[in-house]
């Protein structure tokens, strides 16, 4: 990457430099100073590479990936970019075909932004040669809007479609050596960690009240919708458009993340009500304590209970029963 | 004390059978329950098969008693998929058809003339009551305490979660699916605990027949080996479990085999690999366990290591070397989407525009199970108290069904008998504690308390019971109006949202009377007698299955969504401009076009709010043509008004959803009820269709595909030329449009 930037000045005295020269260099000297990696263009340059005419494909993306713009989508999206380029610029492609990949970032191409009056970002231009073999008649540039994350093979196979029939080189993913190495270390030093612990650790895998409150956790989250916020990525909480705080989201099909935890509460105390009633009051040799238990505890119930009850009022409408006192 | 009668009756040998006869009435009395608190539709309406896919049940249950079983194994559907056609015999699960057929001709035999339609709409009522009964058997496995079985009984009974699949008319294979799978888990508890052969045989047998009926047996397939798998983790092998286990793998996966769409799945899809991989564990730990008899401690040690050091490591490189060449078949779509929670809104459109595949959001669980829900946590806790095979077995089953009903509503379904179990295993430790007359721990109920080093936090001071009355009458009244409440609401949501056919609408009039709205048969209907026998009928998937069942004729894309690409084409019909779907509608023979509006009546389940999805599934054929882009206003917004994009305004959908629509108005005052939205004056143009039906409710609309122009023009200028239009100048330069047919 040092490389490109320093490459982005004298990119962009390009154009002047090869004025008199054919199409034929353009396309070579823009392929010599990128070898693997996108090239990198402002907006002189984007403007010469994008001249008629042309005797190449090339894909432009346009984006913004610095963190003040808080493009999270470009910036994800990036590296996935760079692995097209690569997998084009390594793989063997065929004789006449002749692709450029580059990349306009905003902060250099604010004018193009402007010509092409784009709203968001990232962009994605293909123009097709002019001249050639593979020349089309309408020289207009093809656009992809990114409607959401998208992986490079996806992309790619857009790109593919769109240019002349042929052999096109794979999509190849370098293989992240760094990530097996670390995994296998990992891996590995998890496996002697349990040996030379196990002494302790033993007891603490077969403690019968652990298992009981991580199974107990774990169904309290499924059962209070907890799957659904992770699927569907909803908010936490929302305004309730007077300035406060609205807990419970209308409809029935629809929730929130702070009343999902609201209802994982009510469940958590109306099951350990339960289980105080069944197993601990029993228990409670004094008459005095024990009675008193089984009101506290009976009315932490029904008191619970009423408020669950209230409050799948609110979500469905039409909902006839209820419990005093909410 | 004197021998008062009652006590004659209820102690001793004469008690016994007192209560057993109790038991059964009482048993009784709940299936009885379960059945008539599932009649509502059948009362409200008539016996009439509801929804999508039972309508193909129907239809298939009728030609197996029509043509007999060996024809009806070998069914080519030449009247679904045209022009594919499908091959039903091998892709169905015949459990569910074969089981009335054999109900039928049984009272066929007894001389009893039953139509089959009414077998079918009471099928799924008559198993609930079967279902409540195998819940008794498999919470009584669970507990010592007599009530647990019984509430257990009562609460699958009328719990709102499996009477939402089971309702009378609801003829789908989960109607025989849960009683199968309750029972099956039964006869595994039974066989585990004896580690007989017979119970581990019978297990088989009824595993086959829930293969046989539903594609949710994977669920048993993956849970009895995950059971044994935790129980040899916790150290508790046995020949109870190699017994019971290894007689149940051989005889299920053969009698799993036995149904051609399953066929050789088994022992190739990933799905199955578990109880593969368990069969062979458990052959390698009895093994050792063989071997430690013979060899001193040390040696065994070292064989024990190497043994599984090699084992795993050939097991490895197997899988990974029959997975990359393809003998075993990759993880099946709509199991993969179970895991991968963004895998199938990505991947697999078809999955995602399902709704019975969105996740759940809580008020689903608390409106299906409504106070189970949170004695549920309770009665797993519960189950840790002793700990013996059985409990475990509650304990994994709880917290996978649990995630698998978050992830997928439909899976709801699963859940719910273990919460029952769970919730009555809770229930009844309070009412043995609290009702009981005399002071003291209950007797009965006396668990044998786990001398293991470690209880539970909440078990280590002995049961002292409870003293006081004042504390018996607080819990016991509060729980018996919990329970009344129980029932009031499981009422209300079987009666309010269950109990609808959504072939037949109920709406009320200003007055409070019911108005039925039976726009659906009012069509299909009149297909059925006003079209040849043979004509084709294009709708979206959703009505395949009701075309084929109640108009009988052909369709070309129904619920078994076996064919994408198909599905896709009709999907780009319906979203492309009449001159690119025309040549599509020529070539697949269609007819007829249906479509499904509720913009007069407010019916929110139409086409235009499902076209989304076919324009995405179109798009994702044809990436090129159709774009989901093009039907969202530069804003981003959906809309059907004067402000819908061209796109949307041209779609055959569009048109033909709003053909004519604004003549029902006056004055350009046509208003979309179910988008409320306004629309514009001038409604959309036809030419290349004519509308041939519209029902009383607008609900239905069926067009007539028109024939090619006798005089060889297009159907846009025949239209215009009809309409009096002259013929443009522009048009003539380009030359005719040439309209292919082939």
């Amino acid at each position: 990457m040092k490389l490109l930037n320093f490459l982005v000045p004298f990119l962009a005295i390009l154009p002047h430099g090869l004025c008199g020269n054919s199409n034929t260099d353009k396309y070579d000297n823009y392929r010599s100073h990128s070898r693997s990696t996108p090239i990198t263009l402002d907006d002189s340059s984007y403007a010469d590479i994008t001249s008629k005419p042309r005797d190449y494909h090339v894909a432009v993306l346009l984006t913004a990936t610095e963190a003040r713009f808080g493009c999270i989508l470009c910036r994800e999206f990036q590296p996935e970019w760079e692995l097209i380029a690569r997998s084009w610029n390594k793989g063997s492609t065929p004789g006449d075909l002749r692709m450029l990949y580059a990349t306009l970032e905003f902060t250099n191409g604010k004018e193009v932004f402007q010509k092409l009056m784009l709203q968001t970002a990232p962009v994605l231009l293909v123009f097709p040669p002019t001249v050639g073999p593979h020349a089309k008649v309408d020289d207009a540039p093809l656009r992809f809007d990114f409607s959401g994350p998208i992986s490079a093979d996806q992309l790619y196979t857009w790109i593919i479609r769109h240019l002349p029939e042929g052999p096109k080189p794979p999509i190849i993913r370098p293989i992240n050596y760094m990530r097996i190495v670390s995994g296998v270390t990992i891996f590995m030093g998890v496996v002697t960690l349990f040996t030379v612990l196990s002494p302790y650790v033993f007891p603490i895998v077969q403690n019968r009240n652990i298992w009981a409150a991580i199974s107990l956790i774990a169904i309290l989250l499924f059962i209070s919708g907890h799957m659904f916020n992770h699927i569907r990525k909803v908010p936490y909480v929302a305004g309730d458009g007077r300035g406060g705080i609205s807990y419970f989201a209308g409809g029935f099909s629809n929730q929130f993340g702070m009343e999902t935890q609201i209802i994982a509460a009510i469940y958590a105390v109306l099951s350990f009500a339960t289980i105080a009633l069944a197993m601990k009051v029993p228990r409670i040799a004094d008459n005095k304590r024990q009675q008193v238990a089984v009101i506290v505890w009976g009315s932490v119930l029904l008191g619970m209970y009423s408020f669950l009850l209230s409050v799948f009022k609110v979500k469905n409408g039409g909902y006839p029963f209820f419990l005093p006192p909410f | 004390m004197a021998e008062s009668p009652l006590n004659v009756l209820l102690k001793g040998n004469t008690g016994r059978n007192t209560r057993g006869l109790l038991r059964i009435i009482i048993l009784g009395t709940i299936a009885a329950a379960a059945v008539s608190s599932r009649l509502f539709s059948v009362i409200r309406f008539e016996s009439i098969i509801h929804e999508f896919d039972p309508w193909f049940n129907f239809r298939a249950t009728k030609y197996l008693v029509q043509h007999g079983f060996y024809s009806f194994w070998d069914w080519f559907d030449d009247r679904t998929w045209h022009p594919l056609g499908r091959v039903t015999g091998g892709t169905l699960y015949p459990g569910l058809m074969v089981t009335s057929g054999v109900i039928y001709h049984i009272l066929r035999f007894l001389t009893i003339p039953v139509d089959i339609r009414n077998i079918c709409v009471l099928l799924a009522p008559g198993f609930s009551g079967l279902t409540a009964l195998a819940m008794y058997f498999l919470t009584c496995e669970m507990s010592t305490s007599p009530s647990a079985g019984l509430l257990a009984a009562a609460f699958m009974g009328i719990v709102p979660g499996y009477i939402s699949r089971s309702v009378a008319g609801s003829y789908d294979n989960e109607a025989i699916a849960i009683f199968l799978l309750v029972f099956t888990f039964f006869l595994w508890i039974k066989a585990v605990k004896n580690g007989s052969i017979m119970w581990g045989a019978l297990t088989a047998l009824f595993y086959g027949y829930m293969v046989s009926a539903w594609g949710g047996y994977v669920f048993i397939t993956n849970l009895i080996p995950l059971h044994v798998f935790v129980l040899l983790c916790m150290g508790r092998y046995s020949s109870r479990i190699y017994i019971s286990y290894t007689t149940w793998y051989a005889l299920g996966t053969l009698a799993s085999m036995q149904i051609p769409f399953v066929g050789f799945l088994p022992i190739r899809n990933s799905d199955h690999m578990s109880a593969l991989g368990i069969f062979g564990l458990l052959q390698l730990v009895a093994f050792a366990d063989f071997v430690r008899g013979f060899i001193p401690g040390k040696h065994f040690q070292r064989l024990l290591t190497t043994m599984i050091i090699v084992v795993f490591g050939a097991a490895f490189v197997g899988l990974v070397v029959l997975t990359v060449s393809g003998v075993i078949a990759p993880w099946s779509g709509r199991f993969y989407s179970l895991w991968d929670t963004g895998y199938a809104k990505i991947h697999i459109p078809i999955i995602a525009s399902v709704s019975e595949h969105q996740p759940t959001a809580w008020p689903a669980f608390f409106f299906d199970l409504n106070f189970l829900i949170w004695l549920f946590p309770a009665g797993v806790y519960m189950c840790f108290r002793d700990l013996k095979d059985e409990h475990v077995f509650v304990i994994i089953y709880s917290v996978l069904a649990s995630y698998f009903a978050g992830v997928m509503v439909r899976l709801m379904l699963t859940l719910t008998p273990i919460v029952c179990v769970a919730a009555a295993l809770a229930l009844s430790t309070i009412l043995d504690t609290y009702v009981l007359a005399t002071p003291g721990p209950n007797p009965k109920a006396k668990v044998v308390e786990d001398t293991s080093s470690e209880p539970l936090r909440s078990a280590r001071k002995p049961d002292v019971g409870i003293t006081s009355y004042l504390s018996k009458l607080v819990v016991t009244s509060s729980v018996v109006i919990y329970l009344l409440l129980f029932v009031a609401h499981c009422t209300w949501v079987t009666s309010n949202a269950y109990s609808s056919p959504s072939v037949v609408l109920a709406s009320r009039m200003p007055d409070g009377s019911q108005h039925i709205i039976d726009d659906y048969r009012e069509a299909y209907y009149w297909l059925r007698q006003n079209t040849p026998h043979n004509a084709k009928v294009m709708s979206w998937w959703d009505y395949g299955y009701q075309i084929g069942g109640m108009a009988d004729r052909p369709t070309l894309v129904d619920n078994n969504t076996w064919n994408n690409t198909h599905i896709a084409t009709v999907g780009k019909a319906m979203s492309s401009r009449e001159e690119v779907s025309y040549p599509i509608l020529r070539q697949h023979d269609v007819d007829y076009v249906l479509v499904v509006f509720g913009g007069l009546l407010g019916y929110s389940g139409d086409d235009i709010n499902k076209f989304l999805w076919m324009v995405r599934i179109a798009e994702g054929i044809w990436p090129d043509e159709v774009k989901e882009r093009d039907f969202f206003t530069a804003r981003g917004e959906y809309r059907v008004d004067d402000q819908a994009t061209p796109t949307m305004r041209n779609s055959l959908m569009y048109k033909m959803s709003y053909y004519n629509y604004h003549t029902m108005f006056q004055g350009g005052q046509a208003v979309d009820r179910v988008r409320g939205a306004k629309l514009p004056a001038e409604g959309p143009q036809l030419s290349t269709l004519e509308e041939a039906f519209t029902s009383e409710n607008w609900i239905i609309r069926i067009y007539k595909v028109k024939d090619l122009d006798n005089l060889n023009r297009d159907h846009g200028n025949a239209v215009a030329f009809d309409r009096g239009h002259k013929r443009k100048r522009a048009t003539k330069k380009k030359g005719p449009r040439v309209l292919r047919t082939e």
